[in-house]
């Protein structure tokens, strides 16, 4: 079996482990929501991130993926689920706290901005080796791999995006279906707002180039 | 009863802490065979969040000795 295909798998089976986890811990209706609004963001985002060539940013190598949901790979139906739950569970036992009861929230997001800074140095270096990702353009900055630096502003911010918006659905009064169905079609803002977040760091960093 | 209702047992509680180790195994080893040595070093900030998880949980559990 090719090697990456055996990647992808495994990266799919530890996902259905961090379920299991969220749905023992944290209640069916978090995970619901959580993995359900991560898998449509995950492949709305990068849809249009593959698809739309005005964005400028990035496309998915096709000789390395196997598996795909249309312009991007399947995979990303997960990756923003399992390495923001990673983030955020991890942020919750080193910080002692609890996003959705609401001890030391502020700290829990900003230790998940590190965390899934953290996670892009390992992920984005390790892309390089497989040729996960073309880029479109010359970056300014880069980290290992020759990968742009501003993945590092990018996977924090998904953090800072992702967690407070799902804080407030998950608060609603409403019924589990109805936030869960909320909570996937905020992806609609999300992913403007997350390209935002990554244009504001290209405008500063095109300066030094 | 709701499932946050009981206390899961030790292997589920770990299971992130599990998950995010296997990835650094897989990510260091696969850098290491295929001699990338130059990427080493992207695995250090996530190796400090796995120590960091580990000491805290040492932590949790020296004060709930000392109770």
């Amino acid at each position: 079996m090719d090697t990456f295909l055996a990647l992808e798998i495994i990266a799919l089976a530890l996902t259905g482990l961090l379920i299991w986890h969220s749905a023992s811990t944290r209640g069916a209706a978090f995970t619901w929501m959580f993995f359900l609004g991560g898998a449509f963001l995950g492949v709305i985002r990068e849809n249009v991130i593959a698809q739309v060539a005005a964005l400028n940013l990035y496309s998915y190598n096709p000789a390395t993926f196997h598996l795909w949901a249309g312009a991007a790979p399947l995979i990303l139906m997960v990756f923003w689920s399992y390495t923001i739950y990673l983030a955020l569970t991890f942020s919750e036992v080193i910080a002692g706290g609890d996003l959705i009861g609401g001890k030391r929230s502020v700290w829990i997001i900003l230790l998940s901005m590190v965390f899934m800074a953290s996670y892009a140095c390992l992920n984005e270096a390790f892309a390089s080796i497989y040729t996960m990702v073309l880029w479109k353009f010359k970056p300014a900055l880069t980290i290992w791999g020759g990968t742009p630096a501003m993945v590092l502003w990018g996977y924090g911010g998904m953090a800072l995006i992702f967690l407070p918006v799902l804080l407030v659905v998950y608060k609603l009064r409403v019924r589990t279906v109805y936030r869960v169905m909320i909570f996937c079609a905020s992806a609609v803002v999300m992913i403007p707002l997350h390209l935002l977040w990554i244009a504001v760091f290209r405008l500063a960093t095109s300066a030094i180039s | 009863m709701d499932s946050r209702d009981k206390r899961p047992n030790f292997f589920i509680r770990e299971i992130p802490f599990i998950v995010l180790l296997v990835f650094w195994v897989i990510y260091a080893g696969i850098e290491i065979i295929r001699s990338r040595f130059d990427l080493l070093t992207s695995i250090i900030p996530t190796g400090l969040f796995i120590v960091a998880w580990v000491v805290r949980r040492l932590m949790y559990k020296e004060g709930k000795g000392k109770g």
